[in-house]
């Protein structure tokens, strides 16, 4: 398997100039189709709205009732959802290569489920307000959570990727558990018990958007500055440190990469599920296998995958609203079951 | 099920009984005791003589019609589980495995949602009978394991590998049950999500009825074929060998278990690793004995759920916290307890 890999590295090394051009058109065409579902996302719902509309009331909101609609809920998600979709999908990538397992994801890991126990229990048991802190309390929760994870499944004799997925999933409902008994015996309503259980784009504040946009920079800069090291830990460990990279500090930078990326998504938006597992298998499918290449693509993709996630909440039980992560967990799902089955993990 | 079949396993008939007597013992501490805290105290004394029929009007009423229902609703689901995890158990030959992580639960919540969405009109009023409820999600149940073992194939020797495809068919199921509760009979919605995460606070008697007029005849036809489950250390070759027709075998109890989750789903919801729990501490009271592991299997299935339900009356009243987020609180460590200390006979 690992063999494949190298082989696959030397050939992407080699192709050169063909190889450079696809890859322009690919960010290109990625770019495009980004643009274009965050314009659906602005046109399409519950009322479809003409391309006119939206530009009239994002250059000159006049308070009329298209243009609240527009500029005061359905720009945030608008731009609060590519942000997360990015965000899960590097955080993809980079856990894909760490525990070097094909169905690793912020959820199958439960990183998703320990940074939303962790605002839920900031919340209401600390009393944190601001988006700051959130925030924090949210990456807090995902490092915890991946380095319990990881002991424990090294504990229960390796680190075979199955392994981990399945002490991951069971970490996951734990805190889910436990979010539902902290919200429910704090009179929580529906609505904010769905939002914490499965995420959503809804009624989030634009605020939210310029609250996480740094964290995910933050997070994003230490993947792509890893990114020629993740390459060589892609293959084995021996190998990695006999070509120099500090396998310790690698390892310790890529799960604080992993916790930022993923703790801003989950304050953001709750736990979207399983964008991060479907995304970077999208993503080495466009680009290959050097990192940065794969997170770039990723970032793309997982910000088109959720807009779209998004738009297609609002209309599969038409005309209610289905939340996001639901959507994202029938894909994301199905996707692991084609995994598993093809034995790629 | 007589004391004599307890010891034809090889074990002594004395340590069995007495767990056999002791396990009971604390079922009916728990009964009693379920139906006496509430919001407010009954003396036992008092529980004892209602049942007895005796009592006043008040008290007859809260504990009849009130508290009763929920108690037998949460005994039955839970032993329903229990009884369910112990065939899956030693049908796979795979301690890991139970209702809950091979889809069954959330298939037949799937299944009831459906029912509720498909079958009710505009003023979200159910247009068919209560009693197809059951059916429904015995139907999703039936799926979602079929659907596990169809797609993991021959990968369903891997006892965690086919874990993994029944914790994804879970999660399709979940999803999709989310989305379609927001279609169903919305005017309840958070008794929904309520009623997914494990909750028997509002059942009434015609319901328990229900349940135990499905769980009965199921249980005794599972425990009549139990008769034929091999020998835990058999593998399939030396079980054909013997005379056992496993393929067909093996799907009936697959039937039956779903069949008994069902039953349980439909009414108390969502209930999470009591089906994997429970038959792991039998075997550690009674060994592996079939008819007594069967018994205490159940019997402490039904603890479970009453004890979790009475724990949630007590710590959280007045507020209504499903009993199913307990259990799974007790369970997912106990699941990883599992995992690790079992790494070597299911890596």
């Amino acid at each position: 398997m690992f063999g494949a890999h190298l082989a696959d590295i030397t050939i992407a090394t080699q192709t050169g100039h063909a190889a450079v051009s696809r890859r322009v058109w690919t960010y290109a065409g990625l770019g495009m189709v980004l643009c274009l579902t965050m314009l659906g996302s602005l046109v399409f719902g519950y009322k479809v709205y003409s391309l006119a509309d939206v530009w009239l009331a994002l250059s000159a909101n006049d308070g009329s009732e298209t243009a609240t609609v527009i500029a005061g809920l359905r720009l945030p998600r608008a731009i609060i959802a590519p942000l997360v979709g990015a965000a899960l999908g590097m955080a993809g990538v980079v856990v894909q290569t760490l525990s070097r397992n094909r169905i690793a994801s912020p959820d199958t890991l439960g990183l998703n489920g320990g940074a939303s126990l962790a605002v839920v229990v900031a919340t209401v048991v600390f009393g944190v307000q601001s988006l700051v802190g959130l925030s924090l309390a949210a990456a807090l929760g995902a490092l915890v959570t991946s380095v319990v994870v990881f002991g424990v499944a090294a504990g229960a004799g390796g680190l075979s990727p199955l392994k981990i997925v399945l002490v991951g999933v069971t970490f996951a409902s734990l805190s889910h558990a436990v979010v539902e008994i902290i919200l429910t015996s704090n009179e929580a309503q529906l609505q904010q018990l769905l939002f914490w259980l499965s995420g959503a784009f809804v009624d989030r504040p634009i605020s939210l958007f310029y609250n996480g946009l740094p964290v995910v920079v933050l997070g994003a800069a230490i993947a792509f500055a890893l990114s020629g090291a993740l390459d060589v830990l892609h293959a084995d460990d021996s190998t990695a440190s006999s070509l120099g990279v500090p396998l310790v500090l690698v390892r310790g930078l890529a799960f604080l990469a992993v916790s930022l990326l993923t703790g801003a998504a989950v304050s953001m938006a709750g736990p979207v599920a399983f964008v991060g597992l479907v995304v970077p298998h999208l993503a080495r499918r466009l680009v290959g296998l050097r990192h940065r290449h794969q997170l770039a693509a990723a970032a793309l993709s997982g910000a088109i995958y959720a807009t779209l996630a998004d738009i297609a909440a609002r209309f599969v039980i038409y005309p209610v609203e289905a939340p996001v992560g639901a959507i994202t967990a029938v894909v994301g799902a199905v996707t692991l079951l084609v995994l598993l089955k093809r034995r790629l993990a | 099920m007589s004391v004599d079949s307890f010891s034809s396993r090889g074990f002594p008939a004395g340590p069995v009984t007495l767990a056999v007597a002791l396990v009971t013992a604390v079922f009916i501490a728990l009964f009693l005791a379920g139906v006496g805290f509430g919001s407010t105290w009954m003396p036992l004394e008092t529980v004892a003589h209602v049942l007895l029929g005796g009592g006043e009007r008040a008290e007859r009423l809260v504990v009849l019609q009130l508290r009763m229902p929920r108690v037998a609703a949460a005994a039955l689901a839970g032993g329903a589980m229990a009884f369910a995890g112990y065939l899956l158990q030693r049908i796979t030959r795979n301690e890991l495995a139970s209702p809950g992580v091979l889809g069954v639960v959330d298939g037949a919540a799937l299944g009831v949602v459906l029912f509720m969405a498909i079958f009710s009109d505009e003023a979200n009023a159910l247009m068919v009978s209560v009693a197809w409820q059951p059916l429904a999600a015995a139907i999703g149940a039936l799926a979602a394991i079929t659907l596990v073992f169809i797609l993991s194939g021959r990968q369903a020797s891997s006892a965690i590998r086919l874990l993994l495809f029944g914790i994804a068919v879970a999660a399709v199921a979940k999803a999709l049950t989310t989305i379609f509760m927001l279609v169903g009979p919305i005017y309840q919605a958070s008794q929904a999500a309520r009623w997914l995460a494990g909750a028997v606070n509002t059942i009434n008697w015609s319901e328990v009825q229900l349940m135990a007029a499905v769980l009965t005849p199921t249980a005794i036809v599972a425990a009549l074929a139990a008769r034929h489950l091999p020998p835990a250390d058999l593998d399939d070759v030396s079980s054909r060998s013997i005379g056992l027709n496993l393929p067909i075998y093996r799907v009936f109890i697959f039937f039956l278990a779903a069949l008994l989750t069902a039953g349980a789903v439909a009414f108390a919801g969502g209930v999470a690793f009591i089906g994997l729990i429970a038959p792991h501490l039998a075997r550690l009271l009674v060994g592996r004995a079939r008819a007594a592991g069967i018994l205490v299997s159940s019997m402490l299935g039904a603890i479970m759920l009453v004890g979790a339900d009475l724990l949630v009356r007590v710590a959280f009243a007045p507020l209504e916290v499903p009993a199913g987020t307990v259990t799974a609180v007790i369970g997912a460590p106990y699941f990883l307890f599992l995992l690790m200390r079992k790494d070597k006979t299911n890596g």
